[in-house]
């Protein structure tokens, strides 16, 4: 089953907390609706399972307008954050409940529950009662209740929060399989720029309310449509400079200590704006001296993250930029190093508006498609 | 700069009574030089906590010794002990400004007032709240508070700083910015500092040296390197590391020629006999049982191996992460280039012994990292 919100908005008092969401998730696709808190990504969930009705806006299931269809009548299966269980029944009954209610037999309820508590790592808890459940358990017992019913729409609000680091990983690698298994189509709320480029087959960006942005987690990480979307997916933050570019004879160019980086063409509309030069950490190489567009810089600080190391350096200018490789590799031979910006990986960024600057050389194609 | 700034001796935490309550802290000795910055890494109720309250003076120590710079302070009240504090809960002073609140511990020093003022900014600029030193604490979200709060802990004169979860509320992009200009400023103005947190990123990001604690004990007590190259025993092999340690029991059989590893699932991997040290085949044909470990980047993927089947290819921005059906279990790789993988996908896996620690299955300590005995 497809699902379709098309200009969906929603007011509290004077509160405009959407304003004209469209979105199209596919049969058995996941979408991964990220964005701060207070974005409006909880309401919009449940505006979909028939909680609270739009203002303005339709919501449609196969093609099927439900305005008016009662939330029980919706075969929409959620986890919420807050929980939601049963209160008087074990984390098994709970799990189970959508299974009795389908009329299942004995045997095929108690598979389909251990099958998922196993996954979900909660089969050691499955006698206690919600109390007595940390909330991580709580969590993911209430995530095991919405897959159970197999529902042919899920909606999951950061159904993985609560959980420690190392479940967490192990959940962002076995439950898109499951959800894939299932042919669920999914609507994935996270906070977590990982989680959202591991589940999402798109990633709507959205804030304060508007959907800034729809796209492959490629699209979004290769070309974000403004600064913010750019700071928020990647570890650690990209690397923003303000430049105005420049253009001579032999093509643009913005300078960064005095040194070229030789930028597409095509942003020959712009020479003279002030913009925002975006760089990723691992698109900032160490140097030798002699490389043709080495920027000198000391190195301030060296931290490992995860697999990468990262350097915090610091140009003549007093810029900071961080540069981040695999742990392991090669890295700056002293305090004094010389780095050198890929210019194929650079984005530019209005200043003023914060707006991506589009080129022939930049991929577009999945970017603010709203079908 | 070896000087031992803290001392803790057979530290023991009970909520309740000794040796019946509950045992949070058990039997924890270490010392902290001059100049360190020691992260106190672990999941909650792990005793991070309860130890860093003890040195600050908030918990009482139920037995053994507390001592900064060779002077018992266990008993002492707090302000006696010239620690500076960041903890949650401890909090700013409601009636004066942000500014006020970092420059209270500086005026009761002997700095003039012009000195004073330069260093509160440029601690506000260091942690990006320059633009609300003159709101009041009660105006302003618990981000900036903590920031604030951190401040007042950093700009003072003290033994030994204290800093609990002093990031947790902050958001993402911030706390990597600022992890590393606070590292900065604390090495170079020379300062001591202990940190709690559960997010190993920020421990391996800050501190010179981790203690990784669980159940009240204290795991390990290394540098982020040695604890990644030398795990002590199985329980910080897979609680540090992100993705965590691929783990595999394993029979080991030694010939004449060679060393196997049966794992599960009829998985063989059989190494030449000289890839392990003389004394760790003698300690392995005494064992029998391990435990494998390896870290997903020390997968490797050949034209031959041990066959995997891809089960999934998720792809990060800046790594790849796969993870394939292998030896009855599933295995973890990661590539630093964007990886072209299909679910259900045949690959080959190779493991290196350099790459390999080996765990005793019974105890979870560490026999060997990279093919050489532990010890």
């Amino acid at each position: 089953m497809s699902l379709e919100l098309n200009e969906i908005s929603k007011n509290f008092k004077d509160d405009k907390v959407l304003d004209r969401v469209s979105l199209y998730v596919p049969e058995g696709k996941t979408l991964v609706l990220f964005g701060p808190s207070g974005a409006g990504k909880t309401v919009l969930l449940r505006l979909i399972s028939g909680v609270i009705e739009p203002d303005e806006g339709h919501i449609k299931i196969s093609g099927m307008d439900v305005d008016g269809v009662e939330p029980e009548d919706r075969n929409i299966g959620m986890a919420f954050q807050n929980f939601a269980l049963f209160p008087h029944m074990d984390a098994h009954a709970n799990i189970a409940s959508p299974l009795t209610a389908q009329k299942k037999d004995k045997s095929a309820i108690q598979a389909g529950v251990q099958g998922l508590a196993k996954l979900l790592k909660i089969d050691h808890v499955l006698k206690h009662k919600p109390k007595e459940l940390s909330n991580g358990q709580k969590q993911r017992t209430a995530l095991a209740r919405a897959l159970a019913g197999k529902p042919k729409i899920l909606l999951l609000d950061d159904p993985l929060r609560n959980v420690d680091a190392k479940l967490r990983f192990e959940m962002r690698l076995e439950l898109p399989n499951l959800l894939y298994e299932q042919n669920a189509t999914v609507i994935y709320v996270t906070q977590d720029y990982k989680e959202a480029m591991a589940f999402g087959d798109q990633i709507a960006v959205i804030n304060g309310g508007v959907i800034q942005q729809i796209g492959t987690p490629e699209a979004i990480y290769l070309t974000p449509a403004n600064v913010e979307i750019a700071r928020l997916f990647g570890d650690p933050v990209i690397n923003l400079l303000d430049v105005t570019l420049q253009k001579d004879a032999s093509g643009v160019f913005a300078l960064i200590s005095e040194k070229r980086i030789d930028l597409d063409a095509s942003y020959a509309s712009v020479v003279g704006l002030e913009c925002c030069l975006g760089i990723r950490p691992e698109s900032v190489l160490f140097v030798d001296r002699d490389h043709k567009s080495a920027v000198p810089v000391t190195v301030e600080a060296e931290t490992p993250l995860n697999e990468k190391t990262v350097n915090l350096c610091l140009t003549a200018r007093g810029r900071e930029i961080m540069a981040s490789r695999p742990s392991g590799t090669q890295g700056p031979a002293g305090g004094e190093a010389f780095v050198a910006i890929e210019a194929a990986s650079a984005m530019i960024f209005d200043k003023q508006t914060g707006a991506l600057i589009e080129t022939n050389s930049t991929d577009i194609s999945e970017r603010g498609k709203v079908t | 700069m070896n000087d031992v700034i803290l001392n803790l001796e057979a530290v023991d935490k009970f909520y309740g009574p000794i040796d019946q309550g509950v045992h949070a802290v058990c039997n924890i000795s270490m010392q902290v030089s001059s100049g360190e910055i020691i992260a106190l890494l672990g999941s909650s109720g792990c005793g991070k906590t309860s130890t860093l309250r003890m040195v600050a003076g908030f918990e009482d120590v139920s037995r053994g010794k507390i001592s900064i710079r060779g002077r018992e302070i266990h008993t002492l009240p707090p302000i006696q002990r010239n620690v500076a504090m960041a903890f949650e809960g401890y909090s700013l002073y409601p009636t004066v400004t942000v500014r006020d609140n970092i420059a209270f511990a500086l005026k009761r020093g002997k700095l003039p007032a012009a000195d004073v003022a330069r260093k509160v900014e440029d601690i506000a600029a260091m942690l990006e709240i320059s633009d609300i030193l003159d709101k009041y604490p009660s105006s302003i979200s618990g981000g900036q508070q903590q920031r604030a709060s951190l401040g007042r802990a950093l700009i003072r004169d003290a033994d030994l700083y204290l800093l609990d979860e002093p990031m947790g509320q902050l958001e993402p992009q911030l706390r990597t910015l600022l992890r590393g200009r606070i590292k900065s400023y604390i090495k170079e103005h020379g300062f001591t500092a202990i940190l709690v947190t559960h997010d190993q990123t920020e421990a391996n990001a800050l501190a010179d040296r981790i203690a990784v604690m669980e159940d009240g004990k204290l795991q390990q007590f290394a540098s982020p390197e040695a604890i990644k190259k030398s795990p002590a025993n199985l329980f910080t092999g897979t609680f540090v590391g992100e993705p965590p340690m691929n783990v595999f029991p394993a029979l080991v059989n030694i010939s004449e020629a060679t060393v196997t590893f049966k794992l599960e699932s009829d998985v063989q991997l059989t190494y030449a006999l000289d890839a392990f040290s003389t004394e760790l085949r003698a300690r392995l044909a005494t064992v029998g049982e391990v435990v494998l470990g390896v870290r997903p980047y020390a997968v490797e993927r050949r034209q031959t191996g041990s066959p995997a089947t891809v089960v999934a290819n998720q792809w990060l921005g800046d790594q790849s992460h796969i993870a394939a059906n292998f030896a009855g279990g599933s295995i973890v790789l990661v590539e630093h280039d964007r990886t072209h993988l299909e679910k259900g996908q045949k690959i080959f896996i190779h493991l290196e012994p350099s790459n390999i620690h080996i765990f005793n299955p019974a105890t979870g300590i560490a026999i060997s990292h990279g093919a050489r005995l532990v010890g």
